[in-house]
């Protein structure tokens, strides 16, 4: 039964997508089309007869392909035909273009115009007059050229009507000249050479890819034809066509002109009716997965795709000839063995997606986009303008000169990254639509070339030594030392061998950046190309976790190493009643998902060295959290309060013993204890787990109380520390876009709403379900990944399940989408107080009670969303598009502050780790209510004057975990909460935005609040961060109801 | 569009006097932005300077009120005695602040002598808090002993109210004697708490549920309530996905 409602729903949401997808054939719009298609005809019909056409028309063109012999006289053509899409009915909305074949008359072209690019040649100036013609049309708003599949020689005219739809918009005409039976068609086997310039030495070189382009216009009217009957009258067929163009346009990597198009796409279809592997009982989905799974297992770009397939007789209007299959076009000619695998993968991906993902992978396979920027780990864009080394040798010999690039640099690339490198590809998108083709080809290289590396794996990716061949095989070693040059180096290895080598020298937190300095070695070597050049998207993003130049993680080494010493310490401890039994890590920074992991501290430590006290010590100590658990005993209190009370107990005495044993230096609160250790300060936790058991007992009595003790706490974060921990073992990449994403957060004044452990669960999410990708391996991909899945999740109606270890079974899912929608059912009943705005489950929390419970709520989390998807756009267009500027990237990270009711700015040189801020904020709008001096009690750094003492005094003196914002934030939410939101940055921002609360009771007390207008309350919060706010901005004064 | 869907996000807020409201200052303030234009494009490029460029979409709609803030409160004054009545009240606000406002920008102090708000008070918190180890003891210990003798004070008024009026309390010691330490978990009796969970567990499991044919029925029933009340929170979803033009995959 459940399956049943699964498909249901699939099938529903399809047949909604189709809905939305499918053109109509409207009478407003059938009308433009047949206008403008007679439009056309006519204006064709008043070109003179036998008008004399030569190069003159479009001399760059015919100059740049190197064609000779080209004059003819223009006569009219054979026949116009809607074709394509629009005549099968399977146009899928947003391009709506109409395909108009036109069928080049036989008079103008000689028997041995297939020779050096006289056809394309004349076909090019064939349309040429017939622009000029279109043009004076009044029924025609404008005609442009465009390329047939991004393929320059090929031009095709792009007509644009002069009435305007709007439920159509960008609606255009291309016209597409076809060469029915214009050559013979054996000349243009594969194997022959048709562009005499192309050869080596005396002996001609085959043409293959040329022949296949005039083969392609020979066989179009044909193939169309073909594609035309079998679609029609099939409802279903012309559905699973639309489905399949919609999930290849969503996917960039594949709907390019290398690969699929929509035309390819509809040849596959009716190849399988052909081949009866699709008959009319099966529905939509069912002949779309079909196709599917025959692209995965049939090598299109080896077998060749031959049309009509081999035995069926009913399409050989040219004879016999036909049935040669040397002279059969290959349909698939287009698809490059390079682009195959990479559509295999996509197909593969999709295949699962449909097996695996929830209700069906509607969202994954026809909602997701899965543009470049988001699939490809490193992304690298070419500046090739004006590059003449591109079409040194020609613009257009067997293939153009363009497409000659991509193999050059793929093939460069393959072989210098290796296995580092999952898939390569390179796409260089030409033909725009400024595109003049009467100009010649040269300016076609304008746009930049785009790489995308996906990575085998982050281990391989980062490898320093690439082990080339062994010194002794001379032959390849001389290959790789010429094709490495000054970087292959003689190196001895471990086990005794000699052998070529190169070395990327680097430290473990730039190692990401070993792929780029390998890239930037080889273009610059082999294609000389400039640094200014490439533009490579890798560590744009890294200035946001820099600290004083440096990542901080890279102290992290050494941070582990003080907690094991630390812990066999503790559990090391007699003189105590009950002795340690384990000890655990809680800190994000114990597991490298803390954006600043804490650096040594010169002074918390045994012996301050004196020396490495310097100008910029800060005056602060971080402290991380650690969990101990006590051998268990039966002489524990019982209540809560004594409990508390005999851990702090406990703490002291353990603090105690490390300073008699060790001398570590230990500092205490009533509720927290903190020791010193090697330069890092510890926060030591109790975990009892009577403390557990009692609260179980209170939910026991009454189910929706829910109380949460410090020990339900702290086991909470054990195991969320654990779990991560784990996590972040299998995924190396998993910290650095933890650390990215709570960066944002953070910087867009979030620190409120989204704990941090809700953020590692989110991204924790795009590792273990990276379908319909495969798992980001780059940070700047994960991190957009992210920003997606914030803004694109459906949190109202579905929860995000975080499965670590794989270990959710079927009940389990149902459990959890019980507690669901029993929350979901809450909220509706009880509109007030929604709750749980983001569900997010774990094995250990189905009901999402731990990190999301209370924040975000759902207003919350609409800004949230609002910021995701906006960030998330900019970043692909910064990944995509031409912009080397680092401003761009830093705006990702710089909050607009008009968007609160008022601001409140800090004095930066008092927060207590002034290098974390990223940008002074500074706003000049709005009212300036207030202004505060700097306290001169807090230095954030070591003051000369303060070395002066001993240095054991000092030591003293240091500040765990004192934050002044945290204490500002608390002083400021226990006075004002019902009328405030406070909107920081934990981090070490400067700004805080406030936005006016409604709550009912506030209108209750509004005379008290006649008192409080805007500007007074905003000074008593100014006032109560004497010392420490800079300034106050009212933007915007809060509406009074009535 | 992007107007509308702010409009919206508010009116989710406010009740709808106040969207009325709202609407009627878009409308106003359209008028504004054309009369101004100059002004305006001097405050975007402001903006741009500190603003995130890929959030102008929420910028957008905040934008009106900001303009009002820019000291244009005469026109301000104006539109608002138009549009609403109730909006007097807050007319009278800002004329209020304004007059407060005539020292202009308010200084605070430093607050480095006084010690009740602000940095000072964090400061002196947080060493307040930090006594050293011997006195933090001390009073740990203290406050335990005076707790303990509460709690004792406590059971003992309890136990005296109770044979106050000739009763005599009997304390009931529950069940046979414990057999699990609960702190370690180790089984001090003969069976620990596990085992004893997992055979309830197993006892739990072996209740048959379909032996009267009325329990076989409300299963059923049960069930397709379940289909039912899924199957309307699936419609409602596609509804909403509709709207969200979630369909639409451009």
């Amino acid at each position: 039964m459940e399956t049943e409602t699964f498909i249901d729903s699939m099938d529903f949401k399809v047949q909604e997508l189709l809905k939305e997808v499918r053109l109509e054939y409207s009478p407003s719009l059938t009308k433009v089309v047949n206008d403008t298609v007679s439009a056309i005809k006519s204006a064709i019909d008043k070109i003179p007869e036998d008008l004399q056409v030569n190069a003159d028309w479009a001399p760059g063109f015919v100059r740049d392909i190197g064609a000779d012999k080209v004059e003819f006289k223009f006569k009219k053509p054979k026949s116009i035909e809607i074709g394509g899409s629009y005549s099968i009915g399977c146009v899928a909305k947003p391009d709506v273009n109409v395909d108009l074949l036109l069928r080049l008359p036989k008079e103008c072209f000689h028997e041995k115009d297939y020779l050096n690019y006289r056809y394309h040649a004349k076909r090019c100036l064939y349309l040429c007059v017939i622009k000029k013609y279109l043009k004076s049309s009044s029924s025609i708003q404008k005609v442009e050229w465009s390329a047939l599949q991004n393929e320059a020689r090929k031009p095709v005219l792009v007509v644009y009507p002069a009435v305007k739809l709007d439920e159509v918009p960008g609606l255009f005409i291309r016209i597409i000249p076809t060469a029915t039976s214009l050559f013979n068609l054996s000349k243009l086997n594969l194997k022959q050479n048709n562009v005499r310039a192309l050869n080596t030495g005396d002996v001609p070189q085959p043409t293959p890819k040329y022949n296949c382009s005039i083969l392609e216009d020979m066989f179009l009217e044909e193939n169309s034809k073909f594609v035309k009957k079998t679609f029609s009258e099939w409802e279903e067929l012309g559905e699973a066509l639309i489905l399949l163009k919609v999930w290849a346009r969503l996917r960039s990597s594949i709907y390019v002109h290398d690969c699929l198009n929509g035309f390819l796409i509809s040849v596959i279809v009716s190849y399988l009716v052909a081949q009866d592997k699709i008959n009319h009982d099966m529905k939509a989905m069912a002949i779309f997965r079909a196709a599917l799974k025959f692209i995965d297992t049939h090598p299109l770009w080896k077998h060749g795709l031959y049309f009509p397939p081999a035995g069926d007789n009913a399409f050989s209007e040219e004879g016999n000839e036909q049935h040669n299959s040397s002279t059969r076009v290959n349909l698939a000619f287009r698809i490059a063995s390079v682009a195959y695998p990479e559509l295999q993968d996509e197909v593969a991906l999709t295949l699962r997606c449909l097996e695996k993902c929830r209700d069906g992978g509607f969202e994954e396979i026809f909602a997701t986009k899965i543009d470049n920027a988001a699939k490809y780990d490193y992304c690298i864009r070419l500046n090739l303008k004006g590059n003449s080394e591109v079409y040194s040798l020609g613009f257009c010999l067997d293939d153009e000169c363009w497409r000659v690039y991509e193999q050059d640099v793929h093939c460069l690339l393959n072989q210098g990254l290796s296995d580092r490198a999952k898939f390569i590809r390179v796409i260089w998108r030409n033909t725009h639509s400024e595109f003049n083709v009467e100009n010649g080809l040269s300016g076609l290289g304008s746009e930049p070339l785009f790489i995308g590396i996906s990575v085998s794996s982050v281990e391989k990716a980062f490898r320093i030594v690439d082990i080339g061949p062994n010194a002794e095989k001379k032959d390849e070693a001389l290959m790789f030392q010429k094709f490495w040059g000054e970087k292959a180096e003689l190196r001895r290895f471990q086990d005794g061998k000699i052998s070529e080598s190169t070395v990327w020298e680097s430290e473990q937190w730039t190692r990401h950046l070993i792929l780029k300095r390998i890239i930037e070695y080889l273009l610059g070597r082999h294609l000389s190309l400039l640094k200014k050049d490439i533009v490579q998207i890798v560590d744009q993003l890294d200035f946001s976790l820099l600290h004083v130049g440096k990542d901080p993680v890279s102290y992290s080494g050494r941070l582990l190493g003080t907690f094991e010493e630390l812990s066999k310490r503790l559990r090391s401890i007699q003189d105590i009643p009950l002795r340690v039994s384990s000890v655990q890590p809680l800190d994000s920074a114990f597991r490298f998902t803390s954006v600043f992991p804490p650096e040594p501290h010169p002074m918390a430590t045994k012996r301050v060295d004196g020396a490495r006290v310097h100008n910029f010590t800060p005056f602060c100590v971080q402290s991380l959290e650690v969990m101990i658990q006590l051998e268990g005993s039966g002489n524990w209190p019982m209540d809560d309060v004594s409990i508390e009370k005999t851990k702090s107990v406990f703490l002291l005495k353990i603090a105690e013993s490390l300073h008699n044993n060790w001398g570590m230096t230990c500092t205490a609160t009533e509720e927290d204890v903190d020791v010193f250790m090697d330069g890092y300060s510890f926060r030591l936790r109790i975990l009892h787990e009577r403390g557990l058991s009692l609260v179980n007992r209170e939910i026991g009595r009454d189910q929706m109380k829910w109380v949460s003790s410090a020990d339900r706490k702290l086991f909470i974060h054990g195991q969320h520390a654990s779990m991560i921990n784990g996590l972040q073992f299998c995924y190396p990449i998993f910290g650095p876009v933890v650390r990215l994403a709570k960066r944002w957060l953070a910087s867009h004044l979030f620190s409120a709403c989204l704990a941090e452990e809700a953020v590692e669960l989110l991204v924790a999410y795009l590792f273990l379900k990276p379908l319909p990708f495969n798992v980001p391996c780059s940070r700047i991909t994960g991190f957009l990944r992210f920003l997606r899945l914030l803004a694109e999740h459906d949190w109202a109606f579905s929860p995000l399940v975080v499965d670590i270890n794989g270990d959710l079974s079927q009940n389990d899912e149902k459990e959890i989408d019980d507690y669901f929608m029993q929350s979901r059912k809450a909220d509706e009943e009880n509109t007030q107080n929604k709750s749980k705005a983001m569900f997010l489950a774990t094995a250990c929390d189905k009901a999402s009670e731990a990190w999301t419970s209370c924040s975000p709520n759902p207003l919350e989390l609409k800004r949230l969303v609002a910021y995701a998807r906006s960030s998330a756009n900019l970043l692909t267009k910064l990944i995509l598009q031409n912009q080397t500027d680092s401003h761009g990237w830093e705006c990702l990270f710089r909050t607009p502050l008009n968007l609160y009711d008022a601001v409140i700015l800090l004095h930066g040189d008092r927060l207590p780790y002034p290098k974390r801020l990223l940008f002074t904020s500074e706003l000049d709008q709005g009212r300036h209510v207030a202004h505060g001096n700097p306290s001169n009690a807090f230095h954030p750094y070591l003051l000369p004057a303060d070395m002066k003492g001993s240095l054991e005094q000092l030591k003293t003196k240091l500040m765990v975990n004192f934050d002044p914002l945290r204490c500002f934030i608390g002083d400021v939410e226990k006075e004002f909460s019902d009328g405030l939101k406070l909107w920081y940055d934990s981090l070490g921002g400067d700004a805080i935005g406030l936005t006016w609360e409604h709550s009912k009771k506030r209108e209750r007390e509004e005379s008290e609040l006649d008192r409080k207008y805007p500007v007074d309350l905003l000074r008593n919060v100014g006032e109560m961060g004497k010392g420490f706010v800079r300034d106050v901005y009212l933007l915007k004064a809060p509406r009074l109801t009535k | 569009m992007k107007k509308k869907k702010g409009n919206r996000e508010k009116a989710n807020v406010v009740d709808d006097g106040e969207a009325v409201q709202m609407v009627a200052n878009l409308i106003t303030t359209k008028e504004e932005k054309k009369k101004d234009k100059s002004s305006k494009k001097k405050r975007k490029s402001q903006e741009k300077n500190n603003a995130c460029v890929g959030i102008d979409q929420l910028g957008d709609e905040y934008e009106d009120h900001l303009q009002k803030q820019n000291g244009k409160y005469k026109k301000d004054r104006k539109m608002k005695k138009k549009d609403h009545s109730s909006s007097r009240e807050s007319e009278q606000l800002v004329e209020m602040s304004k007059a407060v406002d005539e020292d202009e920008v308010y200084e605070i102090p430093s607050g480095d002598e006084d010690c009740s708000k602000g940095m000072k008070k964090w400061l002196t918190k947080y060493h307040q808090s930090r006594p050293g180890l011997k006195v933090l003891q001390q009073r740990i210990d203290d406050f335990i002993i005076a707790h303990e003798t509460k709690l004792e004070q406590e059971r003992k008024e309890k136990e005296a109210r109770l044979t106050e009026g000739g009763w005599i309390l009997v304390e009931h010691h529950k069940g046979r004697k414990k057999t699990t330490d609960s702190e370690s978990g180790t089984t001090v009796g003969s069976v620990s708490q596990a085992v004893v969970e997992e055979k309830l567990a197993k006892k739990k499991s072996k209740e048959l549920f379909d032996f009267y044919r009325f329990q076989k029925r409300e299963a059923q029933k049960n069930e397709l309530m379940k289909l039912q009340s899924k199957f309307e929170q699936d419609k409602k979803r596609i509804q909403q996905l509709r709207a969200a033009r979630k369909f639409r995959p451009y």
